[in-house]
């Protein structure tokens, strides 16, 4: 979405509001078809009046309502009760935002808000930070890639696939050495996935790999890494199969979706096909708490057949 | 995972039904498949369901009034396996069950549970008038119809001895209703009537009518009764029953919300209202009021009004549905010993969470003892399932506390030592299990999830498929009198 056409959408709303007061008049319900429950997501705008547009030809339509008003008969506001009930079925079955209804040719202030909140919240959640707080409870240090800040994270993919120099003397020097399994938990694309989701999904993790009494090494958490890093830490501490718990890039349904992406002993030039990944971890994915427990019995998978990703498929069948 | 997704795996399922006039039998196939993309959690569901062989309809063999001729009724479902070409042992799934009147013969709980054990390998035994419909409605279509349209859509499923009502709106069910309206509730013989039920003579005695054992089976009054029938009928679907029509029904009055837009009949007597199937001309074989009963229906000026749906089914609507339709699929990630499967007519014990997890640990601890209260009374280690629902976004930590609450629980039971079976609506009985068995290493625990239960007091659990998932079918056993 660009900028300045979000922007221009925004004043233009604005002014409309300002300049038009609410009708006081008893009004006809001319749209009936509100969304009464909005997309999803935390919205934080209930206390917003919601205000209703006034369209051009509001008064000869209305004349024309007043007319046809008395012929109506209940059974019409019944129908229209059945069709909300279905719409709101429709709805249900969906995070996408589907029958909101428009004003005109525009969507309603309401469903416009929405977009926007969701869309300022995907930004937030790649320019953000993963609190501190969060990584001291799991009791994870911290590392760096060879990135500097968010702007060439962004621009440069492969410095936030290498460890700085500094990071890798660090991790060699505390991690335990050739682990079955090694955690790494990064931001990626969104520091929101990672504080809302890790504890859930890690200490769900620990407990599985503890039940199925396979071993793990010293968990990190790296700042703006990519997935292929994985590769270097591979080759740094040579574990059997590294799990990176990572934050996806943003959408606009949810922005703290995290993936988990695996590997059997990744060394540099390790193929995409042998990656594999469990992704949509978040609260209207995949529970957390379940994506740890499941994760476990992945990890038991790749280490019974020593391959993963498409290899492990073959292997399998 | 990803491995699975092209992976087709297929499931034999049989469906035996024994009603009040009629006894038969499907085998169907069902197939398997991983429905996840691959980057998620694996989703196994039913995609295909081919059904293989469809038996004759066989009279219900009886030894006397009230009881069933277990080893007629053994020698059919035998010849059968053998004409369809399989046996026994190769049954992974599916439900035997009673209906109609047959379930209020002596021996009627003995038949199914037999039937059950003998049948097949995971075979479940169900009964009552409620599932009944349900089963039916799901048989004939008239909940598929219902799921594709929105609409309200009654299936009246009229046997022998009952007729069983299920309501379904946009697939969701919203009541069921039974009445003692069949076609065998009044037979004949020779040109006379032959036998009466009670609940039909209970309906005589009320009106007045003289009709009685012995008169001529063109008595103005067996008009007069099924005529009452089909107006019973229409009272009970606009939900108007009277005083008067009470003599007819059988448990509950219905109690489904909103309107009926559509009426689906299937069942024995539908057949003489639709007919459907090919070999008609056997209808008068049965001798009762079956066809008085259909044609009284079909005039019935209550019930004019309704769309009225053809089935896909008539008389064999139940044993498809049960042989097709009881199956439900578990989630992929669940915790299992299958050396503890499978498990059969355990009586579920829901606790609602209402979406917060400190009302369900209140309510946990209660809820088991009320639960041995009324189960297991004389410590005989009944089991039974504890079935989770309404759970709230649960963190770790409430994982933990609830695994800590079911153990205490565990400790309640007479046997402790049974396996601990709980059933979660939701996502989450890998976790659960997983903290279950961090807790306590050497108890056996099934934490199975994803099962929404629309109806039904019992469960049976399943062997573990290839694909990780197991069956489970959620049924009532009630056996009415």
């Amino acid at each position: 979405m660009e900028k300045e056409l979000i922007a221009s959408i925004t004043k233009l709303v604005i002014e409309k509001l300002n300049q038009e007061q609410p009708p006081k008049e008893p009004e006809v319900a001319l749209w009936s078809a509100s969304p009464k429950n909005p997309a999803p997501v935390e919205a934080t705008e209930q206390n917003l009046e919601r205000i209703e547009l006034k369209p051009v030809r509001q008064e000869a339509i209305q004349r024309k309502e007043q007319k046809t008003h008395q012929s109506r008969t209940c059974s019409d506001s019944l129908k229209l009760e059945k069709k909300e009930q279905q719409l709101e079925e429709l709805r249900q079955k969906t995070p996408s935002r589907i029958a909101v209804g428009r004003a005109g040719s525009r969507p309603k202030t309401n469903t416009w808000l929405q977009f926007r909140y969701d869309h300022a919240a995907a930004v937030d959640a790649v320019y953000g930070e993963v609190s501190a707080d969060v990584l001291e409870n799991l009791g994870v240090f911290t590392v760096h890639t060879r990135v500097e800040d968010k702007e060439e994270y962004i621009r440069r993919p492969d410095r936030g696939r290498q460890l700085s120099d500094e990071s890798r003397k660090i991790i060699k020097d505390r991690c335990q050495n050739s682990p079955t399994v090694q955690v790494v938990i990064s931001n990626g694309l969104s520091a929101k996935a990672v504080e809302a989701n890790i504890e859930d999904v890690y200490l769900s993790l620990q407990q599985s790999l503890n039940n199925l009494k396979i071993d793990m090494g010293t968990t990190f958490y790296v700042d703006k890494g990519r997935v292929a890093l994985m590769d270097e830490i591979g080759e740094i501490l040579t574990p059997d199969v590294v799990i990176m718990l990572i934050g996806e890039r943003p959408g606009l349904v949810s922005a703290e979706s995290l993936s988990a992406y695996m590997c059997y002993k990744p060394r540099k030039g390790v193929i995409e096909a042998d990656r594999m990944v469990v992704s949509n971890i978040h609260k209207g994915g995949i529970p957390p708490v379940e994506a740890g427990a499941y994760l476990g019995t992945i990890v038991q998978k790749i280490l019974k057949y020593q391959a993963s990703g498409v290899s492990l498929v073959q292997k399998e069948s | 995972m990803k491995s699975l997704a092209s992976r087709v795996e297929t499931l034999l399922s049989a469906g035996i039904d024994i009603g009040t006039s009629t006894t038969k039998l499907v085998i169907s196939r069902f197939s398997l498949m991983n429905l996840a993309g691959g980057t998620h959690v694996p989703r196994i569901e039913i995609i295909d369901k081919e059904i293989l062989y469809r038996s004759p309809i066989f009279r219900t063999p009886l030894l006397s009034a009230t009881t069933i001729d277990m080893i007629a009724v053994d020698d059919i479902v035998k010849s059968e396996y053998e004409k369809a070409g399989v046996t026994s042992d190769q049954i992974q799934t599916g439900a035997v069950i009673i209906t109609g009147e047959t379930a209020t013969k002596q021996n009627a709980e003995e038949m199914v549970h037999h039937l059950s054990e003998h049948a097949g390998g995971f075979l479940v035994a169900a009964a009552g008038p409620d599932l009944e419909g349900i089963i039916a409605a799901k048989g004939s279509g008239a909940y598929g119809y219902s799921k594709k349209t929105g609409k309200s859509v009654a299936n009246v499923d009229i046997g022998g001895g009952t007729a069983n009502i299920a309501v379904y709106q946009d697939g969701r069910l919203t009541g069921t209703c039974t009445l003692h309206v069949g076609g065998r509730l009044i037979e004949f013989e020779d040109e006379q009537i032959k036998s009466i039920s009670p609940p039909v003579e209970k309906l005589i005695r009320q009106e007045g009518w003289t009709v009685q054992i012995g008169d001529s089976k063109y008595h103005p009054d067996v008009q007069k009764i099924t005529r009452r029938m089909a107006t019973v009928m229409a009272n009970v679907l606009s939900k108007s029953m009277t005083m008067e029509d009470e003599v007819l029904l059988l448990g509950h009055p219905p109690q489904w919300s909103g309107d009926v837009d559509v009426i689906v009949f299937s069942g024995g007597v539908s057949e003489c209202i639709y007919q459907l199937e090919e070999e008609n001309a056997s209808l008068a074989v049965y001798d009762d009021i079956g066809i008085e009963l259909a044609s009284a229906l079909r005039r019935e000026p209550g019930l004019q009004h309704y769309e009225w749906k053809k089935p896909n089914e008539t008389v064999r609507a139940t044993v498809l549905g049960a042989g097709t339709q009881t199956t439900n699929i578990s989630g992929a990630t669940i915790q299992v010993e299958s050396s503890q499967l499978p498990q059969k007519n355990l009586p579920v014990v829901e606790v609602s969470f209402e979406y917060e997890t400190a009302v369900g640990l209140a309510k946990l601890q209660s809820s088991v003892e009320e639960a041995i209260a009324i189960y297991d009374p004389g410590g005989e280690g009944q089991n039974f399932v504890l079935y989770l629902t309404d759970i709230p976004y649960l963190k770790f930590r409430d994982i933990q506390s609830i695994a800590k609450k079911l153990i205490a629980c565990r400790r309640l039971k007479p046997d402790p030592l049974q396996p601990f079976i709980i059933v979660l609506q939701s996502d989450h009985a890998k976790v659960l299990g997983q903290t279950l068995q961090a807790l306590e290493p050497e108890q056996s625990i099934l934490c199975i999830d994803q099962i929404d239960i629309e109806q039904g007091g019992y469960m049976d659990i399943g062997q573990v498929l290839q694909s990780g998932v197991v069956p489970v079918v959620i049924k009532t056993l009630t056996f009415h009198s």
